[in-house]
Formats: structure tokens, C-alpha cells, sequence
């Protein structure tokens, strides 16, 4: 089994002080006794802000940038096979001094240099070894697989758990496609199964204590599996895939095979997940049902629409709104668990991101001089307005 | 992290025994606040509808039973204001805790639904035909009002893209992105300009104690206006040294209003268009030379993560 990089006792450490900031933030706790959580759980990581954290990883990959110019430069001309495995070399060395220059000896923990130098490292080993393989899509995919699964695990890291994940998801497509026949038939059904398995394990292993500093790596695994089981029963994924991929020629009046059950997956998958998001007082449960619910809508709009797009989504917005507005009023009180006020402050939470998104998204950027025909460019309703 | 945790803290004398109570509570899973999720909700009702109302009006211009929508429209925007003018407390200078969960949002409905009764007006009588910037100016001045009355921070930021597009100026990256940033050329001037004066407003106010906590939406827009305007200028234009001149001016300046604001945000801005600047100047006198550049690279970027790193304490403060 591979250990993490970092030490163990100041993972958690920091997510306690972390914790207790959202505390102290949340005015739960005084001052004083954050300061005096931040001295009980000392921790020596170097772990900025996010916007620290971002500066540190593009400037830090703007370096290693050059350092990877410099090598080009000089090994430009040694053939295609010795710059595959010099490439291999390198990116296994960049793992050595990610571990040895950054995280030992500086104590950086997702510092964003860490982050740049573990992708880095991670694309040199893959492109090197698909170079020395000529290309071989399996020997990718499973080289993928290998090398975001250890860095996952090893550094803790979420975007690498995504990918993980993904490239897991993929090989099983790619896998049974190949096999060709009845197994392309079986990969929405072997999706749903598969997955569903990964959800109730990945459940299992976040309540094992000794697993705690992997915790928010097992919540993106889940919250993927939940969203991968739905894909593989989606009606609009499953036709789409079988037409485009799959060769598979629909005349008109013709439906995919079994298209009754993937309209019913469609429609059921996100009210299960709702149900039991709701009665389990499950929050990624929940989050993803909104998600989901949000794109059977569109599965059904997308083959069944009237012609008339903006009725939907005038219709769409006032039942957003009536629910919204409803379950305001239905959660004044605690009710089974539910609230509707606000209990810790999320990070994102901040009035300011709220501002940003409101004026990227809403009207406001209409400009005073388009020469737009019929002038639409003062509707600024939906930030859409100068595209007619 | 885990659930044991509040049972650790409170073990140890870290945390009283009725602040245990309650964060045992959420931590537990006991009780799950649906705030965010509400919200987000709420916020993506009024933006499909909205968006459909103001899609629904364009192309059905001038149609039988069209007045008749657009008049149920204007109802329910003056039903927004009244909503919003029932429930508001008085004016004040601080910020306003909502008086209703769906306070933010009705304000937010009836501003969006008021650009688009307001386009549909002048569209349809040819209000300022020849002017169509004067109806920007309104809707920017309506929405300075609206944010500063009912102390809403997204408005406001509404109001100072609107402004802004008075100046033909396009606050979005998705426009820069398509190269639509300024719609005419030497607005780069004008964008400067209009970073600098807002820069001026925004401090005046915030001296003042006019509604500070709207300074860092003001100085955010401005800054990056501002930066934005010198880089093109100074890729554009023969007269290097002043638009250097100008963007080391704001770096200086977003600095200083960096610490004051606690943010990393403004430092950041300085740091990539200082940057840019200092570049092109290297540029300028070493041309292509490509080991150079890589040697550059490294160390630019490696003495800037080294720079970053060393005097951490004074960075994490922000």
C-alpha cells in the first residue's frame, strides 16, 4: 500500500486549524481560543491561501518551463527513443525533488510549487513511456491510470484524483468497446454496476479512521461515482455514444435498443439520489441530484423540444424560483434536519465571489455603441445580448 | 479532520462545553444547513428567467399581446422595488444584514427586469434613438442608486459595467478573449483614464466611510480596467516608456490598496503586469535570442517563487 508523502499528524493538524478557522469565522469560537488551537495543533507545512497557492503554480511552471527548454535545447537530436526515456528520467525525477527538495526538507504541503512540479513530473513519465511504446492507446491509458492513482495516494492531490478516476472510467470503455459485440451492448449496465461498487466502497473506507487525511480525495471519488453511474444510464450519453462511436444507424422512428430502461435510468437515477440524499441528510448526495436533475431536463428537452427554447427557460426559472422561495419559507424552522440558515461559512461563500459571478453572467456588459441590428444590445438580460 | 475532532478540542479545554454542543451538532451530520444550495437555486431562477424574458421581448417586437407582456413585466418590476422599499431599513453608510433571505435576489430580479422593460421602451418609441449611450448612462446611474440604497455589492457591480460600456468599455473576459476588449481603437486611453478616476472615487468614499465594504468591488474593477488599458497601450503605441511609466504607477498603487484591503487579489494583478511590462522592456533590448528567454524564465519565475515563499509572513497576512 503507498503511504503518504506527508506527515500524517500535521495533515491533520492543519485541517483542524482549518476547521477551527470556519469556527472563528462563523463566530462559534472567540479569538483567543483559535489562536489557542492554532498552538495546540502546530503544524510546520508552508500551505498559502488559494490565490497564493495559484500565483506560486503558474510561476513555478513558467520555470520549469525553461528548465525543460535548456534540456531540449541540448538533446534536441538524440532520436526519438532516447528523448522517450530521458523523458521518463526526468519526470522520475522530478518526482525525487518533489519529495526530497520541497516536501522534506521545506516542508511545503499544496503549496502550488508542489502541485506545478507533480503534474509536470507526471506528464514527462506519461509521455515518455507512450513515446517508448509507440503510441499504444492501452499502454496509455493504464500508464495514466497507474501514475494519477499513486499520485493521488501519495500526495494527497485532488485534481489527480479526478483524473484517476476518469481514466479509470475510460479503460473500461475502451476495454469492452474493443472487445466489440455483445460487451459494447453491457458498458451502460456494467458502468452502473461497477461504479455503484465503487460508491459503497469508497463509503466504507471514509469512515476507517486511519484513512482520515484521504477524506476529501474519497468525497471526489464518491461524488464521481455517483456521477458516472448516472452517465452510463443516460439516455442522451447512451444514444449519442451508440451513434456516434458505436456505428449505430437510426432511421427515422428508430430508437436505440432498450431505450425504455435508459429513459427510466434518466429519470430515476436523480430522484433516488434526491430521496436518499434528503432522508440519509446526505450533502453530496444531494448536491449532485440538483446537478443531475438539472441535465435530465435538458436529455428530454434536447429530443423533445417545442421550438420555442426561451418559454422553457422563462418556465424553468419560475419553478426554480416558486421551489427556491418555497423551501425558504418550509425551512424558517428546523425541519428533520434541514435549515435554511447559514451554520458554517463556506469558502467560496464570500459576498465578493458572489458579486463577480453576478456580473459575468447577468446583463450589464451591453455596450453604449453596437451596431447590433434592431439595437438589441441594451436588453441585457442574460449577458447573451449582443450575440443575436 | 474528523468527527471525533470537537470531542478532542473540547476534551482539551480548547472549547466550552455549549460551543461543543453546537458545533458537535453540524459535524455530526445532525443538522445540514442548505444555505449555499438554496441560494444557488434562487440565483439560477431569476437568471433563466430573466434571460428568457429578455429573449422572449427581442424577438417578438412589435407583436399583438406584446404590450400587454411587457406591461405584466413592468408590474412586476415596480412589485420587486415595492418588495424591496417594504422590507429595506433606512439608509446607512454600513453594511445592511438582508431583511428577508429573498431580499438579494427580489432586488436582483426587479434591476434585470428593469433593463429589459427600459431596452424594450426605447426600442419600441425610439426613445433617444441616436443616443443609445444616454440609456446606458441610466440604467449605470438607476443601478448606483439601487446598490446604494438597498446595500447590494452584486448590483453594484452591475452598475459599474454599466458605466463603464457608457465609456465603450467591455468588462468581460469572454469578450477580451474574442479580442472585443475595447470597441473602437485608442479606448485604451479611455480605459486608463476611467480606471483612474474610479480608483479616485473608490477612495474618496472609502476616507469617507461611505459603505467601505464596497471598496474592494470598485478597486477590483478599476484595477484591472486600468491594467488591462496600459498593456494594450504599451503594445500598441511608440511611446514605450509612458505606458511603462503608467503600469509601474499602478503597480505601486495596487500595492498600497493591496495591504489596505488585505488582498492578495490586487498584488497579484501588480505582480502580472509589472511582469508584462518589465518583459517587453527586456525584450526590447535583447531580442529573440531563445537561450536567453529560457534562462530568463527560470530565473524570473524561480526568483519570484523563491521572493514569494522567503517572506511568507508577509504574505499570508492577506
Amino acid at each position: 500500500m503507498i503511504s503518504s508523502a506527508y506527515n500524517q499528524t500535521n495533515i491533520y493538524n492543519l485541517a483542524v486549524i482549518k476547521e477551527a478557522k470556519r469556527w472563528f469565522k462563523s463566530n462559534f469560537i472567540d479569538k483567543d481560543q483559535f489562536i489557542a488551537i492554532q498552538d495546540a495543533y502546530k503544524t510546520p507545512f508552508y500551505h498559502p491561501n488559494f490565490l497564493i497557492r495559484l500565483t506560486l503554480f503558474v510561476a513555478t511552471l513558467l520555470a520549469l518551463s525553461g528548465v525543460t527548454g535548456f534540456f531540449f535545447l541540448i538533446f534536441a537530436d538524440a532520436g526519438k527513443e532516447a528523448i522517450s526515456a530521458m523523458s521518463v528520467l526526468y519526470g522520475v525525477g522530478s518526482f525525487v525533488a518533489l519529495e526530497k527538495l520541497f516536501i522534506d526538507s521545506n516542508h511545503h504541503y499544496k503549496s502550488g510549487v508542489t502541485e506545478a512540479v507533480l503534474y509536470h513530473a507526471c506528464c514527462f513519465v506519461i509521455m515518455g513511456i507512450a513515446g517508448i511504446t509507440d503510441f499504444n492507446i492501452h499502454v496509455i491509458i493504464w500508464t495514466c491510470l497507474i501514475v494519477f492513482s499513486f499520485s493521488a495516494i501519495r500526495y494527497l492531490d485532488l485534481l489527480c484524483t479526478i483524473v484517476a478516476i476518469l481514466s479509470l472510467a475510460y479503460i473500461i470503455f475502451y476495454e469492452f468497446y474493443n472487445m466489440g459485440g455483445i460487451f459494447q451492448q453491457v458498458i451502460p449496465f456494467l458502468f452502473i454496476i461497477f461504479f455503484t461498487s465503487v460508491y459503497f466502497f469508497t463509503k466504507r473506507l471514509t469512515r476507517k479512521a486511519q484513512l482520515k487525511i484521504w477524506r476529501n480525495n474519497l468525497l471526489i471519488v464518491e461524488s464521481a461515482s455517483l456521477l458516472l453511474i448516472y452517465l452510463g444510464g443516460n439516455y442522451l450519453v447512451v444514444r449519442e455514444l451508440s451513434v456516434n462511436i458505436m456505428n449505430l444507424s437510426l432511421e427515422e422512428g428508430q430508437d436505440i435498443p432498450f431505450a425504455i430502461i435508459f429513459y427510466a435510468l434518466t429519470v430515476i437515477i436523480p430522484l433516488i439520489y434526491l430521496y436518499v440524499g434528503i432522508k440519509k441528510k446526505d450533502v453530496v448526495l444531494l448536491r449532485v441530484s440538483l446537478v443531475l436533475i438539472a441535465i435530465s431536463v435538458f436529455t428530454f428537452k434536447y429530443y423533445y423540444n417545442f421550438g420555442h427554447p426561451e418559454i422553457t427557460i422563462i418556465f424553468a426559472g419560475i419553478i426554480l424560483l416558486l421551489v427556491s422561495i418555497g423551501l425558504l419559507n418550509y425551512l424558517k424552522v428546523v425541519r428533520s434536519g434541514f435549515t435554511r440558515e447559514n451554520l458554517l461559512t463556506e469558502k467560496w461563500g464570500g459576498m465578493n465571489v458572489e458579486a463577480f459571478i453576478i456580473s459575468q453572467t447577468m446583463g450589464g456588459n451591453q455596450t453604449a455603441a453596437p451596431k447590433v441590428h434592431g439595437g438589441g444590445g441594451s436588453f441585457g438580460g442574460g449577458g447573451a445580448a449582443g450575440d443575436f | 479532520m474528523t468527527r471525533e475532532t470537537p470531542k478532542e478540542l473540547f476534551d482539551k479545554g480548547l472549547i466550552t462545553e455549549d460551543q461543543f454542543q453546537k458545533i458537535d451538532l453540524i459535524i455530526s451530520g445532525k443538522l445540514v444547513s442548505v444555505f449555499y444550495e438554496l441560494r444557488s437555486l434562487l440565483y439560477l431562477g431569476v437568471m433563466l428567467f430573466t434571460t428568457g424574458v429578455g429573449i422572449l421581448i427581442y424577438q417578438n417586437i412589435g407583436e399583438f399581446g406584446h404590450i400587454l407582456s411587457i406591461i405584466a413585466l413592468a408590474i412586476l418590476t415596480l412589485v420587486c422595488f415595492w418588495y424591496a422599499f417594504k422590507h429595506v431599513a433606512g439608509y446607512s453608510n454600513e453594511a445592511l444584514k438582508a431583511p428577508t433571505p429573498y431580499f438579494d435576489y427580489v432586488v436582483l430580479l426587479g434591476s434585470l427586469l428593469f433593463i429589459s422593460v427600459q431596452g424594450y421602451l426605447q426600442f419600441q418609441f425610439g426613445w433617444l434613438n441616436d443616443k443609445l449611450g444616454v440609456s446606458t448612462l441610466i440604467t449605470a446611474a438607476f443601478f448606483f442608486y439601487i446598490a446604494y440604497r438597498f446595500d447590494n455589492v452584486g448590483i453594484l457591480s452591475l452598475a459599474i459595467t454599466a458605466l463603464a460600456s457608457f465609456w465603450s468599455i467591455s468588462v468581460s473576459p469572454q469578450k477580451w478573449y474574442s479580442g472585443n476588449f475595447f470597441e473602437g481603437s485608442h479606448l485604451y486611453t479611455t480605459a486608463i483614464i476611467f480606471g483612474a478616476s474610479l480608483a479616485v472615487i473608490a477612495v474618496v468614499f472609502d476616507k469617507r466611510g461611505i459603505k467601505k465594504h464596497f471598496t474592494f468591488t470598485y478597486l477590483n474593477f478599476c484595477i484591472l480596467i486600468f491594467f488591462v488599458g496600459a498593456i494594450v497601450g504599451l503594445f500598441d503605441e511608440k511611446i514605450t516608456a509612458l505606458y511603462v511609466l503608467l503600469i509601474y504607477g499602478g503597480c505601486v498603487f495596487a500595492y498600497y490598496m493591496a495591504r489596505y484591503e488585505k488582498s492578495f487579489l490586487f498584488l497579484l494583478y501588480a505582480f502580472i503586469s509589472g511582469y508584462v511590462a518589465t518583459t517587453y522592456l527586456v525584450a526590447i533590448a535583447m531580442g529573440d535570442e531563445i537561450g536567453f528567454w529560457f534562462l530568463y524564465s527560470i530565473a524570473s519565475c524561480g526568483g519570484f517563487v523563491y521572493f514569494l515563499i522567503k517572506y511568507k509572513s508577509f504574505f499570508t497576512q492577506k
